[in-house]
C-alpha cells in the first residue's frame, strides 16, 4: 500500500526555484532515504509535504487521503510526524514536558478540562507520563526527565526529539538529517532505534547529506538534485548511477 | 514546574475555591446590615487597593498571554477601557452629553465582557500571526486609537469630561458612608481577583499551560506536534480581553463614572512592569510584582507631601524616571524578575 | 475658512518632513540593530532642546544650531545606546524593546524634571510668500524644513552609496550573517547607525522646536507616526521610510479636508489605523519585507 504519494510539488522563493515538480511514493513499511547535495531541495520538500511552508503546486496524498495544504497540526494527528534539521527541542521546557506535550488527544489541553481539573485529563496525563517514561528509558535519557531540554547535550537532544516524535505514534516518521553532528557510536545507536521501529512496522523517510550511513539502513534511495528527483532505487543501484555520481561530484 | 503543579493538584482547596467562597461571603455581607468602617486617613491606601485588585485581574490575563504563551500584548488597557465605557454607556441614566441607555448594571457587566472579548477576537484574528515585536506595536496602536476615539466621540462618551450617572451597585447596599463602601468594594473585588487568579492558575498549571509554554518556546515545533497553535493564541488573547473588560466595568461601577483618565497608557505600563518585576510566567510572582510597583507609587505619593522645594509636577516626573530605571535594571540584570524561572524564560541572568 | 488642497499638501510636506528624519533613524536601527526603539522620540526631544539652547541661550544663528543639534544629539544618542542597548545586543527583540521603553520613560521624564513641562519655541524670523492665484502660501520656515529634510536625505544617500561604511551598512541590513562572513565589522556598523539615527533625530528635533516648540514630549508625540511611516516604507528601508513619511504627512493633512469638523482631532488616529491596515494587508510595506513569523 502506498502510504505517501507526492506528485509534482513545486516551491520557489522569489526568483529561486527550490523544488521543481518533485514526485515520489513511499510504501508502508519501507525505510526510504532522501539524499542530494546541499541546496538540492531536500528540506524544502520536507517542509512542503508537512505543510510547514506552502507549496506553489503539486499534491500530497497520505494514508489514502489528499492532504495537500492540510495544516501541520492535522498532519501530525493523522500520523505524519517530522523532525527538524537543527534539533528543535523546546529548550525552555523540561524533558518531561517535551514528551508529554506530544501526547495526542489530551483532554487537559482544552481550557474547560484544565479549569475543571477533570478526571479524564488526569487519567490521560498519567497514561501519557507512563508512555513517556517508557520511551525515555528506551532512549536512555530517563535520568534527565526533570532537566530543562536546553541543558541537554547535542546527542541527548537528538534522542529526545526522536523519543518525542514517537509519543505521537506516527505511521510515517520523517527525519531531517538525524545523524548530522552526531558521533559514530550515537549514530549506531540511532540506526538501531530506527531499525527497531521499522521492524515494528513504522515507515520512515530520512533526509541525509552523507551517503555512507544510509546505504545499509534504507530499502530505497531518492536522489534530489537542483530541486528535481534525479533517480530512485535500491542503494546499490544508485551508487552505480552515473548521473548521481556526477551530481555529487559536480555539486 | 511539574513537581510543583503536581503538589498543587493534590491540594483539595485552591484559589478557585477560595475566591468562590470569598465571593459568597462578600455578597452575604453586602446584603446584611453589617458593615466595616475603616479608620480615617486610610482612604488613600484603600483606593489604591481597589485599583490593585482590578489591575491584578488584567495582569492574570496578561501573564497567561505573555508569561506563558509569549504574546507581546502592549494594549491590555484597550480592553479595560472598552469594558469600562461599554458598561458605563449601557447603564448610565441621563449622563450629561453622552450616551446612556439606563439599563440594569448586570446587563452592563455582560455587555462589557462581550464587547471586550469581541475586540479581542477581531484583534486576535487579524494580528496574532505577526512577529512578536510587530504585535507589540499593533496592540499599542490599538490602545492609542481607542483612547483617541473616546476623546473624539464626545457626544457618545462625554469626551475628556467623562460619563456620569453610572449606577454604583455596591454603594447602593449601604448608607454607612464612603469608608464602608470602600471596604465592601475591596472584599468583592478581592474575591473576584482571587477567583480569576485561580482560574488562570488552573489553566497555566495544566496540560493547557504546557501547550502555551511550548508555543512560547517554538511555535512551529508545537504545531508539528499536533497542536492548533493559532487557536491557543487566540483563546488566551480573548480570555485576557474578557477579564480586562470585566475589570473595566467594575471600575466604572465603583466610581459611578467613566473617565478617560482611568484608561491611559499608564495602566499598561504599570501592569507590564509589575509582571516583569515579579517574573513573567510565575503566576504568584507577577501579583507580587504588581504589589511592589503600586506600593512604590503609593509610598512616593506620601513622600511628596514631606519634601519641600519640589513641585508636584517635578515629583510626578521623578517618580516615572524611577519606574523607567527600575524597568531598565530588571531587563538588564534580572530579566527573569524576582520570582521568575530563568531556564523557563530562556534568559541569562 | 475653506483651505485649498494645494495648501494642505504643503502642510503635509512639512509634517512629512518632521516624520521623515525620525523615521529614517528608526528604520536604520530596526534594520541594523534588529530592535524597535521606543526611545527614538526622546532623541528627537534632545535635539529640540539642544537646538533651543543653541539659539536662545548661546545666540547662534539657526543654521549653525542645526549642526550643533546634529552633532550633539548624535553623540548623546550614541553614548546612551552604547550604555543601554549594546551590552544586550543578543537578548532578542522583546527585551530590547522593553529596555527602550524604560529608557524612554527615564529620558522623557528626566527632561521634564529639569526643564519643566513648558513649551519653548525656537524663535526665528518668518517670511510668508503668497501665491494667491494658485490659492496657497508658503513660509520661509516651511521651505527651510522641507529643504533641510531633502538635504539630509541627499547626504544620507551619498553616505550609503558612496562610502565604504555606508555600503557595509546596506550589506548588513540585507543579510547580517553574510556581511559578517564577508568581513564587515558589524560593531562599527552599529556605531555608525546609532550616530546617524541620533543625529537625524537631532535635526528633526530642531525643526519641531522651530515650527512647534521644544517640550519634554515633543518627540514622543511623533513616535507612533514615525513607526507608521517606517513600516509603511518597509521596516528597515531608509528610502522607503522617506516615502512613507511624506505619504503619511500628506495623508494626514488632506484627510482633514474630508473628515467632519468634530473629528479632525482624529487625523493622527487615522495614521495608526493606516499602520494596522498596512501591517495586516501588506506587512512588508511599500517594498516587501518579511515581518510575519511563518
Amino acid at each position: 500500500m502506498t502510504l505517501l504519494a507526492v506528485e509534482g510539488v513545486r516551491r520557489s522563493f522569489g526568483s529561486l526555484v527550490a523544488v521543481e515538480g518533485v514526485s515520489f511514493g513511499i510504501e508502508a513499511g519501507e525505510i526510504v532515504g532522501m539524499i542530494g547535495p546541499n541546496g538540492a531541495g531536500k528540506t524544502t520538500t520536507f517542509n512542503c509535504i508537512s505543510s510547514v511552508i506552502d507549496s506553489d503546486a503539486g499534491t500530497v496524498r497520505f494514508d489514502g487521503a489528499d492532504v495537500t495544504g492540510v495544516p501541520p497540526y492535522a498532519l501530525a494527528r493523522r500520523g505524519m510526524v517530522r523532525t527538524f534539521q537543527q534539533t528543535r527541542e523546546l529548550e525552555t521546557v523540561t524533558v518531561a514536558d517535551n514528551m508529554l506535550l506530544a501526547a495526542p488527544e489530551h483532554p487537559g489541553e482544552r481550557a474547560w478540562h484544565a479549569i475543571g481539573r477533570t478526571s479524564a485529563s488526569a487519567q490521560r496525563e498519567a497514561a501519557a507520563r507512563e508512555r513517556a517514561m517508557e520511551l525515555l528509558e528506551v532512549f536512555d535519557i530517563a535520568g534527565m526527565v526533570e532537566e530543562y531540554a536546553g541543558n541537554l547535550s547535542g546527542g541527548q537532544r537528538k534522542l529526545l526529539e526522536l523519543a518525542r516524535s514517537l509519543m505521537l505514534d506516527p505511521k510515517l516518521l520523517m527525519l531531517d538529517e538525524p545523524f548530522a553532528g552526531v558521533n559514530p557510536s550515537l549514530t549506531d545507536e540511532i540506526v538501531g532505534h530506527i531499525e527497531a521501529l521499522n521492524d515494528e512496522g513504522m515507515t520512515l523517510l530520512i533526509i541525509e547529506h552523507e551517503l555512507e550511513t544510509l546505504t545499509d539502513l534504507v530499502d530505497r534511495l531518492i536522489v534530489l538534485a537542483d530541486g528535481e528527483v534525479l533517480a530512485t532505487g535500491p542503494p546499490a543501484e544508485i551508487m552505480d548511477n552515473e548521473e548521481v555520481i556526477d551530481a555529487y561530484l559536480g555539486g | 514546574m511539574s513537581a510543583e503543579s503536581g503538589r498543587l493538584e493534590d491540594l483539595p482547596v485552591d484559589a478557585v475555591h477560595l475566591g468562590a467562597a470569598l465571593f459568597v461571603l462578600a455578597v452575604l455581607l453586602l446584603y446584611s446590615p453589617l458593615f466595616v468602617q475603616p479608620p480615617g486617613g486610610t482612604f488613600t491606601v484603600l483606593e489604591v487597593v481597589v485599583l490593585f485588585l482590578l489591575y491584578a485581574m488584567i495582569l492574570v490575563g496578561l501573564n497567561l498571554q505573555f508569561g506563558h504563551a509569549g504574546l507581546v500584548n502592549f494594549g491590555p488597557v484597550a480592553f479595560f477601557a472598552v469594558g469600562g465605557y461599554t458598561a458605563a454607556m449601557v447603564t448610565a441614566e441621563n449622563p450629561f452629553g453622552a450616551v446612556g441607555l439606563g439599563l440594569a448594571w448586570p446587563v452592563g457587566i455582560v455587555a462589557a465582557v462581550l464587547a471586550a472579548a469581541a475586540l479581542g477576537v477581531v484583534l486576535g484574528v487579524s494580528t496574532l500571526r505577526l512577529r512578536d515585536d510587530f504585535l507589540a506595536i499593533v496592540t499599542l496602536a490599538v490602545a492609542e486609537i481607542i483612547y483617541d476615539l473616546i476623546i473624539a466621540f464626545r457626544d457618545y462618551t462625554g469626551g475628556s469630561l467623562g460619563l456620569n450617572n453610572v449606577p454604583r451597585p455596591i454603594a447602593g447596599t449601604t448608607s454607612a458612608g464612603d469608608g464602608a463602601v470602600l471596604v465592601s468594594t475591596i472584599i468583592v473585588f478581592g474575591a473576584l481577583a482571587v477567583l480569576f487568579y485561580g482560574v488562570f492558575r488552573r489553566l497555566s498549571a495544566s496540560p493547557y499551560g504546557r501547550v502555551l509554554r511550548a508555543i512560547r518556546a517554538d511555535e512551529q515545533v508545537t504545531e508539528t506536534l499536533g497542536k492548533r497553535v493559532f487557536r491557543y493564541k487566540l483563546a488566551v488573547f480573548v480570555y485576557g480581553a474578557a477579564v480586562a473588560g470585566l475589570a473595566g466595568a467594575l471600575l466604572v461601577f465603583y466610581n459611578g463614572a467613566a473617565s478617560a483618565g482611568f484608561f491611559t497608557i499608564n495602566v499598561t505600563v504599570i501592569v507590564w512592569i509589575g509582571m516583569l518585576i515579579g517574573g513573567a510566567g510565575n503566576d504568584r510572582g507577577v501579583i507580587g510584582g504588581l504589589a511592589i510597583i503600586m506600593g512604590f507609587q503609593l509610598f512616593t505619593r506620601f513622600l511628596n507631601d514631606q519634601i519641600p522645594f519640589v513641585t508636584q509636577d517635578q515629583f510626578a516626573s521623578l517618580r516615572l524616571v524611577l519606574v523607567g530605571l527600575l524597568l531598565m535594571v530588571i531587563i538588564k540584570y534580572r530579566p527573569e524578575g524576582i520570582w521568575g524561572n530563568a531556564d523557563e524564560l530562556g534568559v541569562d541572568s | 475658512m475653506e483651505i485649498p488642497l494645494a495648501q494642505e499638501v504643503i502642510f503635509g510636506l512639512v509634517i512629512g518632513s518632521y516624520i521623515a528624519l525620525g523615521a529614517i533613524g528608526f528604520t536604520l536601527v530596526y534594520g541594523l540593530v534588529n530592535m524597535i526603539n521606543f526611545a527614538h522620540g526622546e532623541f528627537i526631544t534632545i535635539g529640540a532642546f539642544v537646538g533651543y539652547l543653541a539659539v536662545a541661550e548661546v545666540g547662534l544663528p539657526l543654521p549653525v544650531a542645526v549642526f550643533v543639534a546634529l552633532g550633539g544629539t548624535a553623540v548623546v544618542g550614541w553614548g546612551i545606546a552604547r550604555i543601554t542597548f549594546e551590552p544586550m545586543n543578543d537578548a532578542g527583540a522583546v527585551p530590547l524593546l522593553l529596555m527602550s521603553i524604560g529608557l524612554g520613560l527615564v529620558l522623557r521624564n528626566g527632561i521634564r524634571v529639569i526643564a519643566g513641562p513648558d513649551r519653548r519655541s525656537i524663535r526665528t524670523d518668518v517670511a510668508t510668500y503668497r501665491f494667491d492665484d494658485l490659492g496657497f502660501f508658503v513660509t520661509s520656515q516651511q521651505l527651510f524644513i522641507i529643504g533641510l529634510t531633502l538635504a539630509s536625505v541627499l547626504v544620507l544617500h551619498l553616505f550609503l552609496s558612496r562610502t565604504m561604511l555606508g555600503v557595509a551598512m546596506r550589506a548588513t541590513a540585507d543579510n547580517e550573517d553574510l556581511a559578517l562572513v564577508s568581513g564587515v565589522d558589524t560593531r562599527r556598523v552599529r556605531n555608525a547607525v546609532w550616530l546617524a539615527a541620533s543625529g537625524l533625530a537631532g535635526v528633526a528635533g530642531v525643526m519641531l522646536g522651530t515650527a512647534q516648540a521644544a517640550s519634554p514630549t515633543v518627540g514622543f508625540g511623533q513616535l507612533l507616526l514615525i513607526i507608521t511611516a517606517a513600516i509603511l516604507g518597509g521596516a528597515g528601508s531608509p528610502y522607503g521610510a522617506v516615502a512613507g513619511s511624506y505619504l503619511l504627512g500628506i495623508g494626514i493633512t488632506v484627510s482633514v479636508v474630508f473628515l467632519p469638523e468634530s473629528l479632525t482631532s482624529l487625523n493622527s488616529t487615522m495614521a495608526f489605523v493606516v499602520l494596522i491596515v498596512v501591517l495586516l494587508l501588506r506587512p512588508g510595506g511599500l517594498v516587501n519585507r518579511e515581518v510575519r513569523t511563518s
